[in-house]
């Protein structure tokens, strides 16, 4: 299972291992893997924060898997060069198993874990591309929202806010 | 992408359902729900009705910026006028039938026209289940905000696709002098305080005036003409929606300098919302991926000769799964 879940992340799993991996999800033992592996991608790019390393268990559970399956860290090229596959498709799973996962109340510790690899991976994509909102888009959406209608007119700060208030845009 | 991904997503589009169906709840949430609602039609009423003078901080990624607003309710009708204090002076004017942005130092008019008024506080039965289904609603703290006494009440999600938010509304008319966005970890998102506030009497008409006409002279206007005002069929959908959204408006909009129409849809939890555009292009879009503006999330994805963004009050993962999932019916 952990080899699949490994060529999963890669984008390299069949369909039947996709199948497998995503009924195995639904369990604690195949989550946690998911989540340590993802940790471990993340501590290769060096995006790893302190608070994500911190998860409870964290520590023993990557010790005991990398013992017991040395060659997910190895080739490193393999976690790297395909960074955008990987990203996307494992921060789709890890969003949509959390909610699922959250439901079904399996168990609750890890959870935490996977909502703190999910928020490096936005932080992670965040940084990747730093990119100023279009005013217009902000201000349509404006009008919509509960939250204007219950705050005023201090939302559309954010339209001409920075970075946002780029005029040009 | 690879051939793997089609299954992937079929697959877990499955496993959305399942705890979609697990979470629906009985009647011992409805009358919870009925208090939040009417907690939020209070604070709305507020926003809107009362005269109110004031500072206002916003806080967002580190950056504090510091604006004037008069807000003047007239014979039913709302004024509103905020002016930045720190950098350029830009100005927002909002009143009946559009916003005007005003950008001295780029010599810029935006104008949005207010086609349809907002659809808060008549919150739907199912917006207000969702209210009380994916939120724990509770009264928090006494405290006080700009020489008012004011009540704090939290919005704590029950999931991670949502922020958490509190808001301190003061004492005797609801209105809020506070109003935070918090991340998972309980850090700060974004805020949105008041430092002094008069409210109610008369708010003198000089204090919503523009500065500028309407449409000044040498200036750049940039004007979004009026979406649809019925609700229309754009052909899209989302198929991964988050629990406890549901559409409130669907339709196409003009956006100044795009020649088609773009398609706009708006879903929401109750408590905040989330915009999808679908745009036609033709070249490769400038921006794609994550970007955000305080609270406000944002994620572009390329579909076929199209750029979805979906963009809303809610956490990066949330306005992907969103984004990633838009098909055309």
């Amino acid at each position: 299972m952990n080899e699949q879940i490994s060529r999963l992340m890669d984008g390299d799993a069949d369909e039947s291992e996709v199948e497998r991996v995503c009924h195995g999800c639904a369990t604690g033992p195949v989550m946690e893997t998911w989540v340590c592996y993802h940790m471990i991608g993340d501590a290769l790019r060096g995006s790893v924060s302190e608070a994500t390393s911190a998860a409870p268990g964290f520590s023993q559970r990557f010790a005991a898997m990398l013992a017991a399956e040395p060659t997910i860290l190895a080739p490193q090229s393999r976690l790297t060069h395909r960074l955008g596959v990987s990203w996307a498709i494992a921060a789709t799973v890890a969003a949509v198993a959390v909610v699922g996962w959250t439901a079904v109340s399996l168990t609750d510790a890890p959870t935490t874990a996977i909502a703190r690899a999910r928020e490096a991976a936005d932080v992670r994509a965040a940084q990747l591309r730093p990119q100023a909102i279009s005013p217009d888009y902000l201000l349509a959406h404006q009008e919509y929202s509960p939250a204007t209608a219950m705050q005023g007119a201090g939302p559309y700060l954010r339209a001409v806010a920075v970075p946002a208030g780029d005029a040009q845009r | 992408m690879r051939a793997a991904t089609p299954s992937l997503k079929r697959r877990l589009r499955g496993y959305v359902l399942i705890p979609s169906a697990a979470w629906i709840i009985g009647a011992a949430s409805l009358c919870q729900a009925q208090d939040v609602a009417q907690w939020l039609a209070r604070a709305a009423n507020a926003a809107r009705a009362q005269n109110y003078v004031g500072t206002i901080v916003y806080q967002h990624a580190g950056h504090v910026e510091t604006s004037r607003l008069a807000h003047m309710f007239d014979n039913g009708e709302e004024l509103d006028r905020l002016v930045s204090l720190d950098g350029p002076a830009r100005e927002i004017i909002r009143s009946a039938g559009e916003v005007r942005c005003y950008y001295p130092d780029s010599r810029i008019v935006r104008v949005e026209p207010r086609t349809i008024r907002n659809v808060f506080p008549s919150l739907s039965a199912e917006q207000q289940r969702a209210l009380a289904q994916y939120y724990d609603f509770r009264k928090a703290e006494q405290a006080r905000i700009a020489g008012y006494d004011a009540q704090a009440w939290v919005f704590e999600p029950k999931d991670g696709l949502r922020y958490g938010h509190k808001f301190w509304a003061e004492a005797g008319t609801g209105l809020l002098l506070k109003a935070r966005l918090l991340g998972e970890g309980g850090e700060v998102v974004e805020q949105f305080a008041f430092m002094d506030i008069t409210i109610g009497g008369p708010v003198d008409r000089s204090l919503v005036k523009p500065t500028w006409p309407a449409t000044p002279a040498d200036w750049q206007v940039r004007e979004g003409s009026a979406g649809e005002t019925a609700p229309r069929d754009t052909g899209w959908l989302v198929s991964r929606l988050p629990p406890g959204f549901v559409k409130i408006m669907e339709g196409f909009r003009r956006l100044r300098g795009k020649p088609d129409p773009v398609a706009h849809l708006v879903f929401s939890d109750g408590l905040v919302a989330v915009s999808v555009f679908v745009e036609p292009v033709t070249t490769a879009p400038a921006h794609a991926g994550f970007s955000q503006q305080g609270g406000v999330n944002v994620y572009s994805v390329r579909l076929d000769d199209n750029l979805v963004t979906a963009l809303g009050e809610v956490p990066g993962t949330t306005v992907r799964q969103i984004a990633s999932s838009v098909t055309h019916r």
